[in-house]
């Protein structure tokens, strides 16, 4: 188990831990914008950057790297707060908020480094994206990929297949739901959910009528997991209920 | 689709007996069928991610990411001006104007006649020639916008 | 015709060397695509019709062979006659009877078509003696514009192969690391790693099997010695690749090539078929029990796929997005697999090294960048073209010994080297010795081997933002401050160029390229501050006068430049009127010329062709103050 420190607060984790898992196991807080539990790590928005020295290396030589995604070794000294690390920062927020000036997480982040307004041109036509690559990456990791990111550069943008309705998505709003400047718009009722221009009829639970999931999405999953569909059909209101009926047959052992 | 193509998907399958059906073949696949169409349009790249078995979402994005494709049939003629560092010091930036002048199209625009689409090239490797356009398959080395139109109408070798 | 032993390959060896003594009469024609795109597939096509008309056995009395690039675009098309040993240059498919006849018949040089020395004005009948080849060293190119690339026996009897032979029948895996270790070469891509570091790497690396990966996504504008290679001798790279596969132990290798260099496409294709005719390249090659075989994949208009991250998740179908660094390639490269990639150049030079020992290599360049480096010498120089020279020759040799100084002797500039990732080296470096460590601690780097010359008529504000302006187009977007960075910097070069900088501007660069540099994800963004920051070093004042002074000291930036006909200069011989492609200038033969500042759009088309010097830039601000007098 490799032993590392961080902002001189020595720890120890796990072998196949990152360089931010050391960092919150120290108690020190890393920002990160593109960061989720449970996705890949993919060091895109730069924002947790933080200055790391190998054991072998010169006490005053320093890299810069993404705590994401770096692996963490024994012996290794990291530090977040460096001059030029905090400067690095304040670089990738200012860019951010020329881009979506109006993300209040942005905008939040930003202020936290000092920033109210953009040093640079602010986006003619803005929105929310900030590009993080939340919503393409949950989407790839439930085995749907209906949407990706399109074009390269700065004209790059998530979009659905010909900017028309995706034929594979399920309507499970997993995109919708991570990304973390709510930018994907959709609607959702006990009758129909909308979203990306799809239209998805709501299979509702037989025992109580709530609407539940999408068909699609009870496709997905059961073929995905080998579960039947009717367990995805069924409200969790109802599984709970189910679940329920069978504490009555146990014993109580005093 | 919103636009219609109905393609003639016989010449895609042709193209798709060329390689081993995976993610791999995606970006040559996409090369011949580019080379075959003039272009990729929307209902051949359906076939081609069901082929490969890539979800057509990948498809679409690696379409977009490189400039060898477009998504939007081309013109006849390709013309490229190389745009490279030696032809952007040695005038290719006024090619470009000439051709625009003279088809009144600009990079990336295709003529309403779908004769000719002009394109900008990041080097094309012949520097020492700069500037370069290249019409169709003809190279034309030490280009002047006063030969612009020679290039364009004869397409054949340039007597420097 | 498969090669099943050592000794079979030298047989076929010394058949092909045979066939090559018999040809009394050989004519080299350049059909490398600098000569083609100046009409030399018809010079060739003229020599097949005096063959034709004369009757003269084509195999043995007049042997002509297209070759590869022979270098000295400039002046294409490119004839080399052997066993004469003479160079003719812009020979047109009309004199081609005229060389025949006097000649190859007749025993005479023709003046008219020899070089013309540009400073002393003689003319050299030698290609030995010409000074642009003179300097040379080839080694990566030792085969260009000497085979035909298409012709497998004629590089077998130049050469080829030979290395293979040696490495896998007199040498084991670990003494063909040995051999490139001591011969001290470094990736000709630009990184510069130490190549045989890297192979044993990738030995060293866990995994059930391995690839070697050819980098033949030549980017850098203003590079091209790996189309060269590839179109002029394409199987000194496939020889390369077979000896480090052997080294590595990989079974399986490709070649990526970008999309914009189709002749290098289809050279390479042919070298392959016919290497695996021969039993060179396949299963079990000259009958060693060694498998390897190499497929050609095309890129797709990426320059962002020169990295070789994204290179390998292009080979693998996928978007050219560059991943972490820390995982090296050696241990997780293609399919996650222990992957060797290495440059064009780096793999040409391989065959080389292993025939005549690392130790020859190492006798060449300097303490840290051993042996030879290709560099395109392209701009504002009289003999651009592509060269070979050992490391360490100096700038000032190779712009003014080799490139023959500064076309219509302007003054210099600056030279540009490393393509967009690298910087420019002005007039007081020119003495830099060309060095990997050296060009990077003047703020440069030596990249690819491109090297743009400038004269006084570039502006460096102008060519840095070129620079920007073409990473912008390639940055794949991933990352923030590559893909967001590139455009704010365009945004304020925008301001500076069109005479809008405001103060602070300079200090808003200096910022940004500083978290660029540390927040790209790959090299792209990283480097891509470089030009930028290398032309504030040297040439800050330029910036400083377009944004206090609204002018353009290069006379470039159109928005902040004026053209003007000087009375006293002008002799009415009317080439400015025939350039302006915006009828701007008025003005009858014999007589003084006038440009309408109303239509001029400051292109400079007419100061580029005026004979005797008269046309002045001045700063466009000047228009308005004299209006207002």
């Amino acid at each position: 188990m490799p032993t590392l420190k961080v902002n001189g607060r020595r720890v120890t984790v796990d072998s196949d831990a990152t360089l931010l898992d050391a960092a919150r196991a120290a108690g020190v807080e890393v920002p990160t914008l593109c960061q989720f539990d449970g996705l890949e790590p993919w060091g895109g928005c730069r924002l947790c950057v933080v200055d790391m020295s190998q054991a072998n290396w010169d006490d005053d030589w320093f890299k810069v790297v993404t705590a994401c995604n770096h692996p963490v070794e024994d012996g290794m000294t990291v530090v977040t707060d460096s001059e030029r690390i905090i400067e690095t920062r304040r670089v990738v927020l200012d860019l951010l908020l020329a881009r979506c000036p109006e993300a209040p997480l942005v905008q939040q982040w930003a202020l936290e480094y000092g920033i109210e307004q953009t040093s640079y041109t602010p986006n003619p036509e803005p929105d929310d994206c900030i590009l993080c690559g939340l919503c393409t990456r949950v989407c790839d990791h439930i085995g749907v990929s209906a949407i990706s990111s399109v074009n390269r550069g700065w004209g790059r943008e998530i979009a659905p297949p010909f900017n028309e309705p995706p034929p594979d998505c399920i309507g499970c709003l997993a995109c919708a739901e991570i990304c973390p400047t709510d930018c994907i718009p959709f609607e959702t009722s006990n009758l129909r959910r909308k979203i990306w221009g799809r239209e998805f009829e709501m299979l509702r639970d037989p025992k109580t009528g709530e609407a539940v999931i999408t068909k699609e999405q009870a496709e997905h999953f059961a073929e995905r997991s080998g579960v039947p569909m009717t367990y995805f059909e069924t409200s969790d209101r109802s599984k709970r209920r189910e679940m329920a009926k069978t504490f009555e047959k146990l014993q109580v052992v005093k | 689709m919103a636009e219609t193509p109905c393609s003639d998907l016989s010449k895609a399958e042709e193209i798709l007996g060329r390689y081993p059906q995976e993610e791999p073949a995606l970006i040559q696949v996409l090369q011949d069928v580019h080379r075959a169409y003039n272009y990729l349009p929307c209902d051949v790249l359906e076939r081609v991610a069901e082929a490969l078995e890539v979800p057509l979402a990948k498809v679409f994005s690696v379409s977009t990411f490189y400039k060898a494709f477009s998504l939007e049939p081309q013109g006849d003629t390709i013309i490229k001006v190389c745009t490279g560092t030696a032809c952007h010091i040695r005038g290719a930036g006024q090619l470009v104007e000439e051709l625009e002048r003279q088809l009144g199209v600009g990079p990336d625009e295709t003529t309403e006649d779908f004769k000719f689409t002009v394109k900008t090239v990041n080097c094309v490797g012949a520097c020492a020639m700069a500037p370069l356009v290249i019409v169709g398959e003809k190279y034309f080395g030490s280009a002047k916008p006063a030969r612009v139109s020679k290039y364009l109408a004869e397409g054949g070798a340039d007597e420097n | 015709m498969r090669i099943e032993s050592k000794d079979q390959f030298e047989v076929l060896k010394a058949q092909s060397l045979e066939i090559e003594a018999e040809r009394k009469q050989r004519v080299l024609v350049c059909c490398g695509t600098g000569c083609l795109a100046s009409g030399s597939k018809k010079v060739a096509e003229a020599f097949a019709d005096e063959i034709a008309k004369r009757s003269i056995d084509a195999t043995v009395d007049l042997f002509v062979k297209s070759t590869g690039c022979h270098g000295f675009c400039e002046r294409g098309p490119l004839v080399v006659l052997n066993p004469q040993g003479i160079l003719y240059t812009k020979v047109k498919p009309g004199r081609v009877e005229e060389i025949v006849e006097k000649t190859l018949v007749g025993g005479e040089v023709i003046p008219g078509l020899l070089y013309k020395d540009p400073v002393s004005g003689d003319r050299v009948e030698q290609y030995e003696e010409v000074p642009f080849y003179k300097h040379q060293v080839r080694v990566a190119m030792r085969n260009i514009g000497r085979i035909d690339p298409t012709d497998i026996l004629d590089a077998i009897s130049h050469g080829a192969y030979s290395g293979v032979a040696k490495a896998l029948f007199d040498m084991t895996p670990d003494e063909v690391i040995g051999e490139v270790a001591t011969s001290g070469q470094r990736g000709r891509g630009g990184a510069g790693f130490n190549t045989a570091r890297k192979w044993q790497s990738c030995k060293d690396a866990p995994g059930e099997r391995c690839y070697v990966l050819c980098n033949g996504d030549e980017g850098d504008p203003g590079a091209f010695k790996d189309r060269s290679i590839m179109e002029g001798d394409p199987h000194s790279v496939l020889e390369g690749m077979i000896i480090g596969a052997f080294a590595v132990q990989a079974n399986e290798g490709w070649i990526y090539v970008r999309d914009e260099y189709p002749l290098a496409v289809v050279n390479l294709t042919i070298a392959i078929r016919e290497a695996r005719k021969y039993g060179l390249l396949g299963e079990n090659i000259m009958g060693s029990g060694f498998d390897f075989d190499i497929k050609i994949s095309r890129g797709g208009g990426a320059f962002v796929c020169g990295e070789s991250s994204a290179l390998m998740r292009s080979l693998e179908g996928k978007t050219g997005e560059p991943r972490a660094k820390y995982v090296h390639s050696t241990d997780k490269g293609l399919f996650d697999l222990p992957t060797v990639l290495n440059n064009v150049e780096t793999w040409a030079g391989i065959g080389a090294i292993i025939e005549r020992g690392g130790a020859w290599f190492a006798s060449m360049g300097t303490e840290r960048s051993k042996g030879t480096k290709a560099f395109s010498l392209v701009g504002k120089v009289k003999n651009t073209g592509l060269i070979e020279l050992p490391m360490g020759t100096t700038l000032r040799h190779i712009i003014y010994d080799i490139g023959g100084g500064i076309l219509k002797d302007r003054p210099f500039k600056a030279v540009q080297t490393g393509g967009p990732s690298g910087g420019c080296v002005p007039e007081e470096l020119l003495d830099l010795p060309v060095d990997y460590e050296e060009l990077t601690e003047a703020g440069s780097m030596m990249g690819s081997g491109g090297m743009i010359v400038m004269d006084d008529r570039t502006c460096m504000v102008d060519v840095s933002r070129f620079f920007l302006a073409f990473l912008e187009e390639e940055s794949c977007g991933k990352c923030t401050p590559c893909r967001e960075g590139l455009k704010q910097m365009l945004h304020v070069y925008g301001r500076i160029i069109a005479g809008k900088g405001q103060a602070g501007d300079l200090e808003l660069i200096e910022k940004l390229a500083a978290g660029m540099q540390l927040g790209s994800l790959c090299e792209l963004g990283k480097s891509a501050p470089n030009p930028v920051l290398s032309t504030l070093r040297y040439f800050r004042s330029e910036y400083e006068a377009h944004i206090s002074d609204h002018a353009c000291p290069a006379g470039v930036c159109r928005e902040l430049t004026a053209f003007e006909i000087v009375e006293d200069g002008c002799d009415g011989c009317h080439l400015c009127y025939k350039a302006c492609p915006v009828d701007a200038i008025t003005g009858v033969v014999k007589e003084l010329h006038v440009i309408d500042h109303e239509a001029c759009i400051s292109c400079g088309a007419c100061l580029d062709v005026c004979p005797t010097d008269t046309i002045r830039t001045f700063p466009k601000h000047e228009l308005e103050k004299a209006e207002v007098v």
